[in-house]
């Protein structure tokens, strides 16, 4: 693969293109669309979660001032399911389409939509719907190891050696169980879908984090072909995952849209954010390590179970990252599923390697503490030299070295071991480490990139920026490969009628798009060649393409740089407006035989403070180190590690959405009572990148770094919080109550 | 403030439409589809014929003052300042985060002072002078709070970006002290799940040294 490694932009902290929108209220979120003749619709949720439908009245709401019309099973109109998935297309997490049956699964679950001119009436209807149920005792329960599995034994993810035999003859071993509530991905933009019909084509503006999906799902429930249907998410207020497919509200607006052959706007309430829209599910993990007397790992078994909904099989994938982080000789992963009455879980930033690596980077903290070994120590001890689970080499790893300068720049050389032993300004300190590793993966992806008369670009391309710096990004890629300055280059995404592009998720945009971008950049390059020996009164007339080349926007002689014309110049001499290439860029997940195990790594640190005397924890300091290949541009990439520990503290310390056992509804269905960090808790954040390019992957070396940055921080932080306190919390999150258990310290220092 | 198109007309598409070719596109529905805006620049005159919307049974007359503006509109008596901002004036900046008061992306300034708009009945609303980050700068013409978050990359996703600007400028007016830690416990009703909290931090201070 060729290798791109000067460049005046990329790796270049670089302005947001899109960021004089965001910040002036402009950009265009789904549900700011309006159109003329615009409805609002307000779904009817299940106020049980296990049940069925016995009757709804909806004669009140009906005649209720401003109400258009009230749908529900019988008359919604067609809504089919989807066929099986095939790559990226056609996922769906929620594979029943609203209002199928009568029977409730979930609490909140849609039994009717209410169509009204204002929100307002529409709410206030959806609320005198009468709906009564034959109620069943919902299951809801936390504890999921030990209850039956949707499959007869717990399914082997991933198997070498003999784990058995090496924790019997074992000299150490830890044995622990870990637990993760489930937790709600609360972007604070709601999901929104405003569906505009207008007798043949659907126009759906969406939450979308992969347009194209959500087109080919839509057009499969609507029975409509997949041309007659055009999602839209120019801008997204993120998602976490939540948005990556579609959920039910999607189709309740086009079906409304459908029926009424008026725009529909639907937008989700933060309380049913927490119902049906998805969000991580509680998780059970139970852990086995096994050491020699100087650190060397013999064992690592993992068996995870998670929640999943009555219908639907979600698997977190706990294992993802625990078959190649370390050298071991004997491994064993296993996963299972338990039903539960809830929505359908999905996946939430950095899905199985997250919690997976809570469990197993707690693990290894306690193991160290059996050891008596620097944590960092054991981790570099069991570095292993291939991923040894395929039996291939690592594309490009750095681990050891994101663990010694995390290690240095967090001054982790003045660590005392012992608990409770480092004290500043009157307060216990705490220390903890964890590393991490997040895959990395190109997906398939088309782009078009056009050269213009009036001097700009125009690169387009059907995936989306929610937030991690894509509109840049693609800028940035065109100016390097046409010397057209970021200001000059228009780029259009988020809508599933451009070349089919990747879904944001999985960390895997900035890796996708460099090949297929750059080779349309070329491409439209060589269209402006040709064009400049063939036009009459070019100065290039008669010239061969290849005597040419396209540099800094001007097209020349080889090497010639006083033969310069101007690329807009040569395109109003042959009177032309544009030229333009197309890309194509092949992926790299699901390759039958791949040559590299592709990841990223990195290592965390984290400093707690606790005052036992008013019980109060910190995170007060974290030090971040990532290899996660070329950055293309610094300034957002820096802002999503940050902004990733933020949510790992929040992870570590407040979230958890809470089952009411009873009702089987998310009790803490609110933002103040669903807690997520806020500015007052984020503690000094220092994020560093080795920067060494991966050009296995792309040309650029680039590989993502959406995700990684949430991987291990909640390990670093229970680690310190152990380290502070002697309090192992294997329950997230960290409660006081947990840490008031400790012996009070009289040290009088 | 009103807005000078001229200055603020985006360079690229992200904001080329404006809202006159955008409703004018939008009437004809197969048109919308082929043109999907990416950014609204609403002048007030355009703003203000969009306010001509029809009178449902059950609305009431009300009017509100929106940056520097009156907007004489029809409403739904138990319409929030939100929803009235959003859905009939169509000033869609300001954003629903929770509709409970709990998220700070609907904050706006009443009479100069920051507000949850999603806890203010537009009705109660007739003599006050309302703000939104419309009323603030336009894309080519930004206020300094505004140009210091592009800066410092005060955001990602941006969806909570108008309140935390509309807070930050409030804020830099009211009584705290000069460091760190005081912006982040002031700016604390402002929820970005995005966690671009340091940055948020470095475009406020940025702007406090400034003034
Ligand atoms: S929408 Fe008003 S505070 Fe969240
Ligand atoms: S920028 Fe996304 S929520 Fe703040």
């Amino acid at each position: 693969m060729d290798q791109i490694s000067e460049s005046k932009i990329i790796g270049v902290a670089t302005r947001r293109v899109d960021g004089p929108l965001k910040v002036s209220g402009a950009a265009m979120y789904a549900s700011d669309h309006h159109f003329p003749g615009l409805l609002f619709a307000w779904p009817v949720c299940a106020t049980i979660a296990k049940g069925s439908i016995s009757s709804l009245d909806t004669a009140e709401a009906e005649k209720m001032t401003g109400v258009v019309a009230v749908y529900h099973r019988t008359n919604i109109g067609p809504l089919y399911r989807v066929p099986p998935a095939s790559g990226f297309s056609l996922i769906l997490d929620e594979k029943r389409p609203p209002l199928e049956d009568d029977e409730i699964r979930y609490y909140g679950q849609y039994v009717a939509v209410v169509v009204a001119n204002t929100v307002e009436q529409a709410r206030a209807a959806a609320e005198s719907v009468k709906v009564t149920y034959n109620r069943e005792k919902p299951d809801a329960d936390s504890k999921l190891r030990g209850s039956p599995l949707t499959t007869e034994k717990p399914e082997e993810k991933s198997k070498r050696g003999d784990t058995a035999a090496a924790l019997r003859s074992a000299k150490v071993k830890v044995d622990s169980i870990y637990t993760i509530p489930a937790e709600t991905h609360n972007p604070i933009e709601l999901h929104a879908s405003v569906a505009v019909y207008d007798g043949q084509k659907f126009t759906l503006y969406e939450t979308s984090q992969a347009v194209v999906n959500h087109r080919d799902v839509l057009a499969q429930m609507l029975g409509v072909p997949p041309e007659q249907v055009q999602v839209i998410t120019r801008f997204l207020g993120s998602g976490f995952g939540g948005k990556l497919w579609p959920w039910p509200q999607s189709a309740l607006a086009a079906a409304c849209a459908r029926n009424l052959r008026r725009p529909v706007k639907l937008v989700v309430s933060r309380q049913m954010m927490f119902q049906s829209v998805g969000h991580r599910p509680a998780i059970e993990q139970r852990i086995q390590l096994a050491a020699d007397l100087d650190g060397r790992l013999t064992a690592i078994e993992q068996e995870y179970v998670n929640h999943t909904s009555m219908l639907d099989d979600y698997d977190e994938g706990c294992g993802e990252i625990t078959p190649f982080i370390y050298s071991t000789p004997n491994l064993l992963v296993t996963g299972g599923l338990a039903r539960r009455n809830v929505g359908n879980p999905t996946a939430m930033r950095g899905p199985g390697a997250v919690p997976g690596l809570f469990a197993l980077e707690s693990a290894m903290d306690e193991l160290a503490v059996s050891l008596k070994m620097d944590p960092v120590q054991l981790r570099l001890k069991n570095e292993p030299e291939i991923d040894e689970s395929l039996k291939i080499p690592f594309s490009s790893r750095h681990m050891k070295e994101c663990l010694t300068t995390g290690a240095e720049r967090f001054g982790w050389a003045n660590r005392t071991a012992e608990v409770g032993s480092m004290k500043r300004d009157g307060l216990t300190l705490g220390w903890g480490v964890a590393a991490c590793a997040w895959l990395a993966a190109r997906t398939e992806t088309e782009a078009s990139v056009e050269l213009k008369q009036d001097g700009t670009a125009r690169v387009a391309c059907g995936t989306q920026d929610i937030g991690g710096g894509t509109y840049t990004v693609l800028a940035q890629i065109v100016s390097h490969e046409t010397g057209i300055p970021v200001g000059k280059i228009d780029v259009v995404l988020g809508d599933s009628a451009l070349p089919s592009g990747p879904i944001s998720g999985g960390s895997w945009v900035t890796a996708s798009v460099t090949p297929a971008v750059l080779e349309a950049a070329r491409n439209a390059g060589q269209r402006l060649l040709l064009t400049a020996v063939k036009s009459e009164n070019s100065p290039f007339k008669g010239r061969k393409p290849g005597e040419l080349e396209f540099v800094g926007g001007m097209v020349r002689l080889k090497g010639q740089a006083q033969s310069a014309v101007p690329m807009a110049e040569v395109l109003r001499i042959a009177k032309i407006n544009s030229v333009a290439g197309t890309g194509k860029s092949a992926g790299t997940l699901g390759a039958a035989k791949p040559e590299f195990s592709f990841h990223s790594y990195g290592a965390q640190f984290a400093e707690v403070t606790w005052q036992p005397e008013i019980a109060r924890l910190r995170v007060n300091r974290v030090v971040t180190v990532i290899d996660a290949g070329r950055i293309m541009n610094p300034r957002p990439a820096r802002n999503q590690i940050e902004g990733a520990v933020v949510m790992g503290i929040g992870m570590a310390l407040f979230e958890e959405t809470m089952y009411d056992r009873r009702s089987g509804a998310p009790v803490n269905n609110n933002l103040a009572d669903y807690v997520m960090a806020v500015n007052a808790d984020t503690p000094q954040i220092d994020v560093a990148f080795l920067d060494y390019p991966d050009y296995k992957l792309n040309a650029l070396g680039v590989r993502g770094v959406g995700e990684i940055g949430l991987a291990g921080i909640a390990a670093a932080i229970t680690s310190a919080v152990y380290h502070a306190t002697g309090i192992r919390v294997r329950d997230l999150p960290v409660r006081i109550e947990d840490l008031l258990a400790m012996p009070r310290s009289d040290s009088a220092d | 403030m009103a807005f000078d198109e001229k200055e603020n007309k985006p360079k690229t598409s992200l904001g080329r439409l404006s809202r006159r070719s955008f409703l004018s596109q939008a009437g004809a529905m197969t048109a919308a589809a082929a043109v999907a805006p990416l950014a609204s620049s609403p002048s007030p005159a355009q703003t203000a014929k969009a306010d001509a919307t029809p009178a449902f049974p059950g609305t009431v007359s009300v009017t509100l003052r929106v940056n520097g503006e009156s907007h004489a509109i029809q409403i739904d008596p138990r319409a929030t300042l939100l929803d009235t901002l959003r859905e009939t004036i169509h000033l869609t900046g300001t954003k629903k985060g929770c509709d409970h008061g709990q998220c700070g992306a609907c904050t706006v300034h009443v009479n100069g002072r920051r507000i949850n708009s999603c806890l203010a009945l537009a009705a109660m609303q007739q003599n006050a002078e309302i703000t939104t980050i419309e009323g603030l700068g336009g894309p080519g013409k930004l206020h300094p709070m505004q140009d210091a978050f592009v800066e410092h990359d005060g955001f990602q996703c941006g969806y909570c970006t108008s309140g935390q600007i509309m807070s930050a400028v409030a804020m830099v007016k009211e009584p705290w002290g000069k460091t760190d830690g005081d912006v982040r416990e002031a700016m604390s009703g402002n929820i970005c799940r995005c966690g671009a909290y340091p940055n948020i931090v470095a475009a406020v201070q940025a702007v406090r040294r400034m003034s």
